[in-house]
């Protein structure tokens, strides 16, 4: 009973990092329209630039995690304003910014691989906090309640800014039609770039403490995000965030006991065949009104 | 360069052509699907298995890998094709990624991390050429088909094309099926000239070279494939003296200087069309917009 309370722990920690991840690819493919196959290497980047301040640089960890977070939000909004914004304003159809987001994957992933070299590495044990906090019986570790308390945080900022501000507004407003936006003195420009730079910033704090929880930082720790945010999102649905961060700790519950109880070895199988079930399940649900959306 | 390393470098150049076509195969049909990847992994560990444990001649393997990716790319139609396109080429993308697990861990099929050994006797000019002909020839009848017609209205717009009596979802299963016997016998070859495999050889780098290949090359005629994998693959190469490991960097900006300025790739008989029919007719008037005589969608609204 015991195990099972602390891997339901370990699990809740590990799919908050998820559901974070799926926040913020859930807000691009809403509120823009993208399919960002980039997304991942934001997180990747923000893992690595922080662990770059640590490890090399010895800046204090929190200080090197927000320049981290700041710099994968940059990413992000660099993204838009070289490659998403030309192709809007051309009017380029669906595919086009898939295939340009690909387009800065590659970039951004080999950069990161050049960077980074092929070798995994750890944050220096005495620059991070590791001690861990005895809750009741449970032994819960610096980097998972952090995790936890991110994802609460993130979800009801990002929810409140979304449904109960101006800024929402504006964002639903530019995300329907840029230019009836701006019509109703919206400056659509500054809110896709916004919207750009929160979304990957929230992946940059889920690389960050991604790599963190691991204690390892490598070049892929953005690809196995993008997999399981995808998941999360395909399942949750995008048209409302708090959608995808349940379906995202549910993931991580998922992966952590079926590890356990099941075998490690099909961890990332049972994900998978939940996100293929889904898929063919249920599209209707979750994707309907397909033919009526016009090229 | 030397010769040597030139001619084995226009054989991949070769291979990824086969796997760009088989991409485009599904692109005609209005679906972004990077899938091919996955049924050229199945065919080629299907005939380095069979070849290393039955002694499965090489013929029978390439026939074999057009039947298992045709097979395959059915079913894939059957299980993705309701999805919007958006996760469509997610969920195809993901079935790349997937793939790699497979190998990994079915170690007794595919020898796992350590990959697998495959004879090497297709791995000849005659057998691409021939593989790069065929495809080239099914395309070329097919464009001039009523499959064509309807493949060009439904990648255009699913519901006029419905409205016109065309299902476009039958259209997309068929696109589905030529999509993976292509892709399948990109794999026997791509393992033929390597006479290895491994967990990385059908992985995302191959999905993104041949979808550059593609998009580069031009996506609305069957030439532009072959044309952009051929480019796309000396490119790097060349690239390789000046760039170091920073060659596919190159690769991606490319990717996405080309989708933002030359949307429809370098073979574009519309294009061609367009300037020829410019040309016949009086010089263009002052205030003509004559810098841009492509697609209507780049007109700026």
């Amino acid at each position: 009973m015991e195990l099972l309370a602390q891997q339901l722990v370990n699990g809740i920690a590990l799919g908050s990092v998820y559901a974070l991840f799926a926040i913020g690819f859930a807000l691009i493919l809403a509120r823009m329209g993208i399919l960002n196959v980039a997304h991942g290497t934001f997180a990747t980047w923000g893992a690595l630039s922080s662990y770059w301040l640590v490890a090399e640089r010895g800046v204090d960890f929190w200080i090197a995690a927000l320049v981290g977070i700041a710099f994968a939000g940059l990413l992000g909004v660099l993204s838009d304003v070289l490659a998403f914004a030309p192709l809007r304003k051309r009017n380029a159809g669906m595919f086009a910014p898939i295939i340009a987001s690909i387009g800065i994957w590659i970039v951004l992933l080999s950069m990161a691989e050049a960077f980074a070299g092929p070798t995994t590495k750890s944050y220096p044990v005495a620059a991070v906090p590791a001690t861990p906090i005895q809750i009741g019986g449970l032994i819960v570790l610096p980097a998972h309640l952090m995790s936890i308390a991110a994802l609460v945080i993130v979800v009801t900022v990002v929810h409140l800014l979304l449904n109960r501000s101006r800024f929402g507004s504006a964002v639903r407003a530019v995300s329907v039609d840029p230019r009836s936006a701006t019509i109703v003195g919206v400056d659509a420009r500054r809110t896709l770039l916004a919207v750009a730079f929160l979304a990957a910033a929230i992946a940059g704090l889920a690389g960050v403490l991604a790599a963190f929880s691991d204690n390892n930082v490598s070049f892929g720790l953005g690809e196995a995000l993008l997999l399981k945010g995808f998941a999360a999102v395909v399942v949750g649905g995008y048209g409302d965030i708090r959608g995808a961060a349940a379906v995202g700790v549910a993931i991580g519950v998922l992966e952590v006991l079926s590890s356990q109880y099941i075998s490690s070895g099909f961890r990332d199988a049972i994900t998978f065949g939940v996100l293929l079930f889904v898929l063919v399940v249920r599209p209707q649900g979750i994707f309907g009104e397909r033919q009526l959306v016009r090229a | 360069m030397s010769t040597t390393a030139w001619i084995t470098t226009l054989q991949f150049a070769g291979v990824n052509a086969l796997f760009a076509l088989s991409i485009y195969a599904t692109l005609w049909t209005g679906v972004l699907s990077l899938a091919p990847i996955f049924f050229g992994a199945v065919g080629a560990f299907t005939f380095g298995y069979l070849a290393g444990t039955v002694g499965l001649s090489p013929f029978l393997g390439l026939v074999l890998g057009v039947v298992l990716g045709a097979a395959l790319g059915a079913l894939t139609a059957a299980l993705v094709i309701r999805l919007d396109s958006h996760y469509l080429a997610m969920a195809t993308i993901a079935m790349v990624l997937i793939g790699r697990v497979l190998v990994v861990n079915l170690t007794e099929l595919t020898g796992g991390a350590a990959g697998t050994l495959v004879p090497g006797e297709l791995g000849t000019w005659l057998w691409l050429i021939g593989c790069l002909v065929v495809a080239g020839y099914v395309l070329a009848r097919l464009a001039k088909s009523r499959f064509g017609m309807a493949a060009d209205a439904v990648r255009e717009d699913a519901a006029v094309a419905q409205t016109l009596g065309i299902s476009p979802r039958r259209i997309q299963l068929v696109g589905f099926v030529i999509s993976g016997a292509f892709g399948g016998a990109a794999g026997v070859m791509q393992a033929s000239f390597l006479q290895y495999i491994g967990p990385d050889t059908f992985y995302t780098h191959l999905g993104f070279v041949t979808l550059a290949a593609v998009v580069l090359g031009g996506a609305f005629h069957w030439a532009g494939p072959i044309v952009g994998a051929i480019v796309f693959t000396i490119l790097p190469e060349l690239l390789k003296d000046v760039m170091g490991e920073y060659d596919r960097v190159v690769t991606g900006v490319l990717l996405v200087v080309i989708i933002i300025f030359v949307p429809r790739g370098l073979v574009d008989l519309r294009r061609v069309r367009l300037l020829r029919a410019r040309s016949r007719q009086d010089p263009p008037r002052a205030g003509d917009d004559s810098a841009r005589p492509t697609a209507p969608q780049e007109v700026t609204a």
